[in-house]
């Protein structure tokens, strides 16, 4: 890797060498106006991107009060028409084709109206966080506690979401086209978001002193499974806890699976929000997705209640 | 009937499942635990991963659109030789739509994570040397778009540079040109203007995993060579270039890998946005018009095929840490 420049000692500048050779006491002109504004340049440039992640959020809930936008900014505040729309529970035009309708359950005295697609989406992605919950613990504990042929390897197909949504659904068009596609969308649900259970469950268990806790468990005469069920799982709750609720936020929100494989039946939450986005009015489909703003938040605030630092588990979808 | 050959993996195999079923020692008790342990996994990955794609592979290859029967290579032949059309020079007169597509999935998605890990990594060394206040709210805020679909993504970026979009009104004022001109999203596909949209739709879900994925490499950078280059007279770029830059150079691999897999597999942007023909994008006009699910099969076992080995192949010959 070395220059033959560097070897013959001739160029003052090795400052633009390769990294093998020694940097240049003068640190150049473009080291000079690093030093000068690099920090500010970076500062700046984090706060750009933060706006620019967050900005549009912040307007589209703020726009979704709004009567009408006809101008250069929303008008008409503050008026939930938009929300009731959206959420079904105005009996307009529109409303049909918000959350599905919504059915009223009694609750000790008092009826709250329930919009259908949004508790049928939570329960599809509660059903997929169940099957998690099954799959993802004692596989996390299996490749964390012990050591055994291909452990890496199923250590890899366990926190890499190896096969992207939009194939899966592909695969599963014809391999399950007699499941109900409730049934079909919570399989789904499950296996992609099976990494993020698997990690945050990990983490915990990195944490812990597996082999001692076990041991000690042993010797005090719990069989293993019992000890697996009543020691090693209540002291990783906090991983298995934090891993539900992301698997459940991220599930209620698979969109390109949904997309491929949702045939009939109540609408999954992504759809009711694509079709939003797709037909109706700017300010209704502000309406529709700052419900689910309000889940995220709701979630990052619980997240932050179990010790994690908000969606950082996993890095890819 | 068993010959001497077969019997033997035959015999090893009984053993051991009977080891599993009836163990003995302590280290027969262990692997029984640990296959009882993996079993769920493997149930699910086998009915919800295997069994289905081995399914779309045997479709790709069905002579039937409605059913898996006969064996042809009809639509791999359509296939290749899309793909093989649409390389300049190669002379071959077909349809070049399929290697249009491939094309561009691939040069987007490279353009879109290079750009985004080099801001990824700008931010993470950021959030890390600098004291910048109220830390916690920045890396909240910045993690916020891991959770939102693509579709959302899409109407952020309607919010940004629709024709009554935020930025636009400011450029409008600005330039005097009407909104049509400079509106980013909303515009006719494959222009310039609607590929930059796009550009900054992938962004907006791209920026943040890149960022998470190199602030863990960022962790575990040993502070005190950096101190010391600093003491020792180097310039801030300087102790960045030769000391923080060798020891990241692993997580900013890992980085651009795993980026580039949820590049190309980002959708639900393209759907709402419609501005670039990608593979993702392909597959929903194969299956929503004229449901040709052989075709949709194949173009995504190819793409399947592709990613798995990218990955694997590129995490393993750089060694760069698997999980973010």
């Amino acid at each position: 890797m070395s220059t033959p420049g560097a070897d013959a000692g001739d160029t003052a500048d090795s400052n633009t060498g390769t990294g093998r050779s020694v940097p240049a006491r003068d640190p150049g002109r473009f080291g000079r106006l690093s030093a000068a504004v690099g920090r500010r340049v970076i500062t700046a440039l984090i706060l750009v991107t933060v706006v620019f992640l967050i900005g549009p959020v912040v307007f589209t809930f703020v726009a979704s009060f709004a009567g009408e936008w006809t101008g250069v900014l929303p008008s008409g505040f503050v008026t939930l028409d938009n929300w009731k729309q959206a959420l079904g529970l105005s009996s307009t035009l529109g409303a049909s084709r918000g959350l599905g309708g919504s059915t009223t359950i009694p609750i000790i005295g008092a009826t709250i109206p329930l919009p259908e697609t949004l508790s049928l989406s939570m329960a599809l992605a509660l059903g997929g966080v169940f099957i998690n919950l099954l799959v993802g613990v004692p596989i996390a504990y299996a490749v964390t506690r012990y050591d055994f042929y291909g452990q890496s390897w199923l250590n890899t197909f366990a926190v890499l979401p190896v096969v992207p949504g939009i194939i899966l659904g592909i695969a599963f068009l014809r391999t399950y086209p007699n499941f109900p596609s409730a049934v079909a969308l919570m399989i789904g649900y499950s296996l992609l978001k099976a990494p993020y259970m698997v990690l945050a469950v990990q983490s915990s268990f990195e944490s812990m002193d597996l082999r001692q806790i076990e041991e000690s468990a042993r010797s005090l005469g719990a069989s293993w499974p019992r000890t697996f069920l009543t020691v090693v799982v209540p002291n990783a709750k906090q991983g298995i806890l934090s891993g539900a609720i992301v698997c459940w936020t991220l599930a209620a929100a698979e969109f390109n699976f949904s997309y491929i494989v949702y045939s009939r039946g109540p609408k999954p939450f992504s759809l009711f929000l694509f079709e939003n986005i797709s037909n109706n009015p700017f300010l209704r489909a502000a309406a529709a997705i700052s419900i689910y703003f309000l889940i995220v938040v709701v979630v990052t605030a619980l997240l932050r209640s179990t010790g994690e630092r908000g969606f950082s588990i996993g890095g890819v979808r | 009937m068993a010959t001497r050959d077969e019997s033997a993996p035959l015999g090893r195999f009984r053993t051991g499942l009977a080891s599993l079923l009836a163990p003995t020692t302590e280290r027969d008790r262990s692997r029984r635990r640990i296959a009882a342990l993996a079993a769920p996994f493997l149930v699910l990955a086998t009915f919800g991963a295997f069994v289905p794609l081995a399914t779309m592979v045997r479709m790709s290859t069905s002579a039937s659109n409605f059913a898996i029967e006969g064996l042809t290579l009809a639509a791999y032949e359509r296939l290749f030789t899309s793909i093989l059309a649409a390389v300049p020079g190669a002379g071959i007169d077909a349809n070049p739509v399929y290697g249009e597509v491939i094309w561009n999935s691939l040069w987007f998605g490279a353009a879109t994570t290079l750009a985004s890990v080099v801001i990824g990594v700008a931010i993470a060394h950021g959030l890390e040397k600098y004291d910048l206040p109220r830390e916690g709210l920045l890396v909240t805020l910045i993690s916020f778009p891991i959770s939102l679909p693509g579709i959302v993504a899409a109407f952020m970026m309607i919010v940004w540079f629709g024709k009554t979009g935020l930025l636009t009104n400011v450029l409008t004022v600005f330039t005097g040109a009407g909104p049509n001109a400079v509106a980013l999203t909303g515009q006719p596909s494959g222009t310039l203007l609607a590929i930059t949209g796009l550009f900054f739709g992938y962004l907006y879900s791209m920026i943040p995993r890149a960022t998470f994925l190199l602030r863990g490499s960022y962790a575990e950078v040993n502070t005190d060579a950096e101190e010391a280059a600093r003491s020792l007279g180097a310039t801030p770029w300087q102790t960045f270039r030769y000391v923080t830059l060798p020891q990241i150079r692993p997580g900013i691999v890992g980085a651009l890998i795993l980026t580039f897999r949820t590049a190309l597999a980002i959708f639900g942007t393209v759907l709402v946005l419609k501005a670039l023909s990608v593979v993702t994008f392909r597959f929903s006009q194969e299956i929503s018009v004229g449901f040709d699910l052989q075709m949709a099969s194949a173009l995504a076992t190819v793409f399947f095929v592709f990613t798995v080995l990218f990955t694997f192949l590129s995490l393993r010959l750089t060694s760069a840490e698997v999980a973010g």
